[in-house]
């Protein structure tokens, strides 16, 4: 992360303890999903108004059950981002006409998983980009068609497997670059998370809070009941996640994409898949070398990338 | 008819217990129906299934209101209302409940004068993986009284077929093993009757007023009601801090905590909020200074 | 007060300028595009203050609309056929909002196959999701109607969003004199928009479209809607009658035309109604007792209405601009079901099928429409459902599948 970037948030100890997002929610055990929305949460504040889709997520809110000290609203797994649009443009309305006052003012926060981000809702995501919507996008992303029992999305690693593809090789298909699409559309900021990073979230949120226009966050979300491990393994697969290269955590702004952490040495990809029951098939009861080294060269062709780029 | 319910907490297996139990019913050449029943909730929330058999076809549908045979797999869903554990039990009902206590303890805890059992099952891990409605299934087979030792077999081996030999076979002498445990209860459970038509009680059926829109809309106009759900319920393990190891980086557990139950206190240690913490040990695995620790819920310790 | 040649279009753009539309969400599809081009004109040129967006589909659009409506703003979007079905999911769910809005909808037929011109299987799909339905039958009808669906749908007792409804190509492009009300005028009818208290704004939290799990909450919040729309029956009679009363326009719920002492009416919905009506006047002249009924309101349906309107008549020839495929008109179960086992109701309910994809219905139809449904009421049978397709348009249609076939048909010989 560039040093000039002024930060409330160095070191845990600096991160929120206010605890805005309610106790109670119907998640599972250990949701890497809810962990990163508890964190963002605390950083965004009260002032939001979350936009939801179709998801895990959906249930957040079950009558007369709410976890937000906010507001929140549902739509639909295709229209979210059309339901921020809305909302967004009858705050401005409002505030235009004083008919609410600035203070009274929202931040609209789009929350979905990655079956909407990346699929369904692809389109409204795009449309409000382009129409430069002012608002935070947060896709808690856990690779698969959680709420349902975790089908392959078009989020889903090559190779897992899911209730939908479980056979030898997993998931035939390649998580798609979500990160890619929402920055070709330059919009004002796009950037990858994980909760486990917790002070390299709160500085994106922190930044995007402070940014008008369209920002978009990706956090992937290790989920126990998904990916088959232990709910207290959560924290330890997402740093996995991070250190194996797996998941590179960066930011686009101003045209120009940044890698915030840069494993110093990349572990292999196998530490953190044999973690999973998702990809036991990869280890038992043989090795699939082949699967492993197309995963491992995947990883290793990205950061080559990268590294080109910044060398 | 036989109505049978199964009680337990999601990822015990209740599901299954019920069709292992359906199959061996359906094997002896009953007529059956088994389904699950879940809400928005998830793994370790409470969760139940049930059977009907009858030598005739069945017309019923849905959730039993009077079961003939209660089935708990785990203890500390029984003084839980939301768990639903009780409802609709009546003085001819058999309750089985998973517990290390004794039937007396139980009759007494709940004050009720039908026939109450205990059998302590217990899931297992590693190559000698069971599941605890295994063994339930089991003995629920030999308290009705109608069910084989053979149906019984290959109930479990029909529906357990997708999981391999080892984890096969150790769930298959669960069951049996039950199975003969009951034996001195053979025949406990009787078919219940149908609800008579000749004199019943009315339904209340009221007229349903126009309520003001903001009343008569699915909204929430409150802040943050979920505290209210106690999902402490959920929690098979509890963590426990010891504060003579906690070193106070309160941050740490508080952060990771996916369901914001650790909150700091004024002297800056973590407080772990036990009507709400699931037990998900992210806790136990994160603490910097192994200062918590993971220990069996037990049904006295309620949160 | 002006009266000047508009399109049914330009009519329904007129009702969102005049009831002080704030935000429209839009997307273009005919036959409705000039209505969002009319109102982003108006807009551009500073004469309407308000904001439109174009969305990228109509279910983002309706999404939009909904949460625009919840969060504080008076809003208006317009879509058709295609467009309709496409928002559909949104269609359902943003009436549990409980926060109003008015949709026009301009009828056209829906694929496959593909078509342009009207009927009512668009706005009919529509029928069961909580959104009001006023059905128009002239450009002024579709201007009023907007305003009257503002007034209904953000009523305190009511709260649900309104479709307002006209015909593609029979109103959409055509142009007939319509008195634009003065925006003063329009204001002393039309109230600004008041949200209540389902409203985003920092300071008051709310949950809005959370899920509701359990068979028995899940039907109060279902059951409320049902209620809210059929208490908007007595409250439509009100702000008609209020209507009438400022403007000199009288919109009951449902429109009689010289029915009161015939013996046989038409029963429809829509633009084509005024060539029933024409019909009724040849049919009198002719010395037969024909009138017309005409449901304004189709949801709420005014049944308790319907059947004042009917009592003691002998037959009713139903004209359905659409069709439920293995059923038939949808109007006629809808009417039938209103006056089963109701005395000194029509013994004969005569189901038509006409009008779909904007075929014509020629008045010679109409009378025999009359006439078929006048033998049965002798015979005391109902006669079986027809459609109204001719000799000529069948060899027509041979023609066409010839040219589409040829192939295949050179081929056999």
């Amino acid at each position: 992360m560039s040093d000039e970037t002024i930060t409330l948030y160095k070191h845990m100890k600096d991160l929120p303890s206010n605890r805005l997002l309610g106790t109670g929610t119907p998640m599972c055990a250990g949701c890497g999903g809810l962990l990163a929305i508890h964190q963002a949460y605390d950083i965004l504040g009260e002032k939001t108004v979350f936009v939801n889709a179709a998801g895990c997520m959906t249930l957040l809110a079950v009558y007369p059950y709410t976890p937000f000290r906010g507001s929140w609203l549902y739509t639909s797994m295709a229209s979210a981002p059309a339901g921020a649009q809305g909302v967004r443009d009858a705050l401005d309305i409002q505030l235009a006409r004083g008919r609410i006052k600035p203070e009274e003012d929202l931040q609209v926060v789009v929350l979905t998983g990655d079956g909407a981000a990346y699929g369904m809702g692809m389109s409204s995501t795009s449309s409000a980009i382009e129409h430069g919507l002012d608002f935070i996008y947060l896709c808690y992303d856990n690779e698969g068609y959680a709420n349902t029992g975790q089908q392959s999305s078009p989020a889903t690693p090559h190779g897992a497997r899911t209730s939908t593809s479980t056979g030898p090789q997993g998931f035939g298909g390649h998580k798609k670059d979500l990160f890619a699409i929402w920055a070709a559309h330059r919009p004002a900021y796009v950037a990858t998370v994980i909760a486990t990073e917790p002070v390299d979230l709160a500085r994106k949120i922190e930044k995007a809070k402070g940014l008008k226009g369209s920002r978009l966050i990706i956090a992937l979300s290790p989920c126990p009941t998904g990916w088959d491990f232990d709910p207290r393994e959560t924290v330890e697969i997402g740093r996995l996640a991070v250190k194996t290269g797996m998941w590179p955590l960066k930011e686009y702004e101003n045209g120009k994409v940044t890698h915030t952490r840069v494993p110093p040495k990349r572990a292999p990809v196998e530490e953190y898949l044999e973690k999973q029951g998702r990809f036991a098939h990869l280890f038992h009861p043989r090795r699939n070398e082949a699967m492993l080294a197309e995963i491992q060269a995947r990883v290793d062709d990205y950061w080559a990338g990268v590294e080109a780029d910044h060398g | 008819m036989y109505r049978i319910r199964f009680h337990g907490r999601g990822g015990q297996g209740m599901k299954t217990a019920s069709r292992i139990l359906g199959s061996a019913f359906f094997q002896q050449g009953y007529e059956v129906q088994d389904a699950p029943r879940y809400g928005a909730e998830r793994r370790g929330a409470p969760v139940f299934a049930y059977v009907r058999a009858a030598r005739r076809t069945i017309q019923e549908r849905g959730i039993i209101l009077e079961p003939d045979l209660v089935i708990v797999a785990d203890d500390s869903l029984v003084p839980m209302p939301a768990a639903g554990v009780l409802q609709g039990v009546t003085p001819r009902t058999v309750l089985l409940i998973s517990s290390g206590e004794t039937p007396e303890t139980w009759r007494h805890r709940l004050n009720i004068a039908g026939p109450l059992l205990t059998l302590q099952a217990e899931a297992a891990a590693g190559a000698e993986q069971h599941f605890v409605g295994t063994a339930l299934a089991g003995a629920a087979a030999r308290l009705v009284g109608v069910i084989t030792l053979l149906a019984l077999e290959q109930a479990v081996q029909l529906e357990l077929a997708g999981l391999g030999g080892e984890t096969l076979s150790s769930n298959l002498d669960q069951a049996l093993a039950a199975y003969e445990l009951m034996a001195p209860q053979a025949g406990l459970v009787s078919e219940g009757e149908a609800l008579a038509a000749a004199a019943y009680q009315r339904p209340d059926w009221v007229e349903l007023p126009l309520d003001e829109a903001d009343a008569a809309a699915a909204a929430i106009h409150a802040g943050a009601t979920s505290v209210e759900v106690r999902t402490g319920l959920w929690r098979t393990l509890r963590p426990v801090i010891d504060y003579q190891r906690c070193n106070r980086c309160w941050w740490v557990c508080s952060e990771f905590c996916p369901d914001s139950a650790i909150r700091v206190n004024a002297e800056h240690f973590p407080e772990i909020d036990y009507d709400h913490c699931k037990g998900c040990l992210i806790c136990v695995a994160q603490c910097p200074a192994h200062a918590i620790s993971a220990i069996p819920e037990s049904s006295e310790a309620q949160p | 007060m002006t009266r000047t040649l508009i399109t049914g279009n330009a009519a329904a753009a007129w009702g969102a300028r005049l009831a002080g539309a704030e935000y429209v969400p839009a997307f273009p599809i005919t036959p409705q595009t000039e209505i969002i081009e009319t109102l982003a004109g108006w807009i551009d040129a500073g004469e309407m203050e308000c904001r439109l967006v174009t969305l990228e589909s109509e279910h983002s659009m309706i999404t939009a609309a909904g949460a625009a409506a919840s969060t504080g703003v008076r809003v208006f979007s317009a879509t058709s056929s295609q467009g309709l079905l496409y928002g559909m999911e949104m269609v359902y769910a943003v009436p549990g909002y409980r926060a109003p809005f008015v949709l026009v909808n301009v009828s056209r037929g829906v694929q496959t196959p593909v078509t342009l011109e009207p009927d009512h299987n668009d706005v009919l799909a529509a029928r069961d999701s909580g959104f009001l339905q006023l059905h128009c039958a002239t450009c002024q009808e579709v201007l009023d109607s907007t305003l009257i669906a503002y007034r209904l749908a953000e009523d305190h007792r009511v709260r649900l969003p309104a479709l307002v409804n006209l015909d593609g190509f029979y109103l959409s492009f055509t142009r007939e004199p319509v008195e634009i009300p003065d925006r003063a005028a329009v204001e002393g009818f039309l109230p600004p928009y008041d949200p209540e208290t389902t409203r985003f704004h920092a300071g008051e939290p709310v949950s809005q479209g959370v899920v509701v799990l359990g068979g028995a909450y899940y039907s109060y919040f279902r059951y409320e809607q049902h209620l809210a729309a059929q208490r908007a029956l007595e409250v439509y009679d009100e702000v008609a009658a209020e209507f009438a009363q400022q403007f000199g326009r009288s919109y009951d719920a449902v429109e009689t035309y010289r029915s009161e002492d015939a013996e046989i009416v038409f029963f429809m919905i829509g633009s084509f109604s005024t060539k029933a009506k024409d019909a009724v006047d040849r049919l009198r002249e002719a010395g037969q007792a024909v009138g017309l009924v005409r449901p304004r309101l189709l949801r709420p349906y005014p049944a308790e209405a319907l059947r004042r309107a009917l009592d003691g008549k002998k037959g009713v020839a139903v004209i359905d601009q659409n069709l439920s495929m293995g059923m038939g008109g949808v109007l006629h179960g809808e009417l039938a079901g209103a006056l089963y086992g109701r005395a000194g109701m029509p013994s004969v309910l005569a189901s038509f099928i006409g009008g779909l994809g904007g075929r014509d219905i020629a008045a010679e139809e109409f009378y025999e429409m009359a006439a078929v449904t006048r033998r049965a009421c002798r015979e005391g049978s109902t006669p079986p459902p027809r459609l109204l397709y001719t000799a000529d348009e069948l060899r027509q249609m041979r023609k066409l599948q010839a040219v589409a076939h040829a192939e295949r048909m050179e081929g056999k010989q």
